[in-house]
């Protein structure tokens, strides 16, 4: 708070006392008071004006100060109440009070509005676990048909498949720590992915071929399954015609962290769209042409990648190939221990 | 013929595994009172266990811990919960393995299958007409005569000889080869069938693996 500043706000207060001084002095010459007495009180009251607007002006100024200073400085600026002091004036305290009950209602909003979420995710996850059950025994009905059912199981893959999308996405937004990350071979991961989309795979002849999985990594197993079969989907979503489709992944350590390659012969991604495809409902040229896409896939991905720790980028050159890398760090801990 | 014991609350699910079961050939067995779900299983005395983690009075894990405390028959524990906090907790009470629902019932079968191998005390029989099948070395011969089998017509031989006399699918061939990180095409699986065909052949074995139009092969 500037002094400047300061003074313009209490200028009707200072027009008042210069008018009631001129008012004293008029006064003053009618009953013809001494020339001496009438300066002195000019003086008393001049000097007592300044003391007055001096010290209310540093009283405010510290505790305005502390107000500015603490929100510029704070990245959470909800916990403003908790750095400045009670003032010793009554409008700060007006002020402070006010702070401090606004932020403990938003607290109490924000809480609501944490387990209303929390509780919704709890369903989802019960809902996911029930809902299953039927189509547990509609696969099994299915495969005890015969070759008849054969086109059932085809749909109820979909239907499970677009099943665990909710489930992840619930899981991707949720603060609440429901994965052990601990060590997991890459290979064996891969391989339940393949042998759960085998018959599509064979449908469409992709070829499909792996390269040093023999590797582990630090993660949580589901979670990097759910992670793989979405990239596998959407190489199948996007295969280019006119070529036999092929998928090839393959890990290898750079710089010390194990880096995941998921690559496909597909149609690609176009360069304007590339450093878009992470984000949320984003569907990009592939998305809006081929088939429809809802565009949270790849947004899931990234956002589990992250909560595990791992870093998710795409390389790709249109009509050629897409390259989906995973790069999981080193557990230092392990190390440390052997 | 091997017995396994069904524990699943979902009546629909526990009917169609009866089935899947039956159909592959085994015996089942089940209960419908879940109060004293360990000593159902432990009366019944099975060779397999299909546990649900989800079912009424105590959970999975729980009756899991009550049948290790008195035998040690394999136990598969299934569950609709995709969580590693789920599998890590049911091995850890020693269960055998851990399969999520919906699963697809010929990967079922082939763990079943692979958990009552391990499980079984008696070395299995690993020879066909007098020839040894020699996994480890994925070598069949019989001293004098032998072929060495690569990976995936080993993986085939196996099943096939597994179900001696039965009919063994494309489909089912697929999966074991599928299931070993072999994610070889239909074509390809052709090829192998056809050069096992002619390695036995080498070896005296002419027309061991016969063809079933649009069912799928035999060993004879």
């Amino acid at each position: 708070m500037r002094f400047r500043d300061y003074i313009r706000d209490r200028f009707g207060a200072i027009l008042i006392t210069l008018v009631s001084w001129f008012i004293l002095m008029l006064f003053f010459r009618a009953f013809r008071v001494r020339m001496y007495i009438s300066s002195a009180a000019t003086c008393v009251l001049f000097i007592a004006g300044m003391i007055r607007l001096l010290w209310d002006y540093f009283r405010r100024k510290s505790f305005y100060d502390s107000i500015k200073n603490s929100c510029d400085g704070l990245d959470k600026k909800y916990l403003l109440h908790e750095m400045i002091e009670q003032p010793d004036f009554a409008e700060g305290r007006i002020v402070y009070d006010a702070l401090c009950e606004a932020n403990k209602s938003m607290c109490e909003n924000v809480a609501e509005h944490r387990r209303s979420s929390e509780d919704f995710r709890e369903y989802i996850e019960l809902w996911v676990h029930e809902i299953k059950l039927p189509v547990a025994s509609l696969l099994l009905m299915s495969h005890n048909d015969g070759e008849s059912g054969n086109k059932y199981s085809e749909q109820l893959k979909r239907i499970d498949d677009y099943i665990e999308n909710v489930l992840y996405y619930a899981r991707s937004e949720n603060a609440e720590k429901d994965y052990i990350i601990k060590e997991v071979s890459l290979k064996r991961i891969f391989g339940n992915i393949a042998v759960k989309n085998r018959e599509e795979l064979l449908q469409r002849n992709v070829n499909i071929s792996t390269e040093g999985l023999d590797r582990t990594v630090m993660t949580d197993a589901k979670w990097l399954e759910y992670i793989l079969g979405q990239l596998l989907g959407n190489s199948m979503k996007y295969i280019a015609e006119g070529r036999e489709p092929e998928i090839h992944i393959s890990a290898e350590e750079k710089d010390g962290r194990t880096v995941l390659h998921f690559r496909d012969n597909g149609i690609g991604i176009p360069a304007s769209d590339l450093p878009y495809i992470f984000e949320k409902s984003y569907t990009g040229e592939n998305g809006r042409t081929r088939s429809r896409s809802t565009g949270m896939g790849l947004y899931i991905v990234k956002s589990l990648c992250e909560r595990l720790g791992h870093t998710v980028s795409a390389d790709s050159v249109q009509d050629e190939y897409t390259d989906i890398m995973i790069s999981f760090g080193k557990n230092e801990y392990i190390t440390m221990q052997e | 013929m091997s017995k396994i014991f069904i524990v699943e609350d979902d009546t629909a699910i526990r009917s169609e595994l009866a089935e899947l079961l039956k159909n592959a050939g085994y015996e089942t067995d089940t209960t419908e009172d879940f109060s004293a779900t360990a000593e159902a299983v432990l009366n019944s005395a099975p060779d397999l266990v299909l546990l649900d983690i989800n079912i009424p009075h105590a959970n999975g894990q729980q009756v899991l811990r009550d049948i290790r405390s008195k035998s040690s028959v394999p136990v598969i524990m299934v569950t609709s919960h995709t969580s590693e906090i789920d599998e890590v907790l049911s091995m850890s009470c020693g269960a055998d393995d851990y399969v999520t629902k919906p699963y697809n019932p010929t990967i079922l079968l082939l763990r079943i299958s692979a958990v009552l191998k391990r499980s079984a005390a008696k070395p299995e029989n690993n020879t066909y007409n007098g020839l040894e099948l020699n996994t480890a070395k994925g070598i069949l011969g019989n001293g004098e005569k032998e072929v060495s089998l690569t990976k995936n017509e080993l993986l085939i031989f196996q099943q096939l000889l597994d179900r001696k006399g039965e009919i063994v699918t494309r489909d089912d061939l697929m999966t074991v080869l599928w299931d070993n990180e072999e994610y070889i095409n239909d074509n390809a699986l052709t090829v192998n069938i056809s050069r096992l065909r002619a390695k036995l052949a080498d070896i005296g074995c002419d027309n061991a693996i016969e063809t079933r139009k649009k069912q799928g092969y035999v060993l004879v």
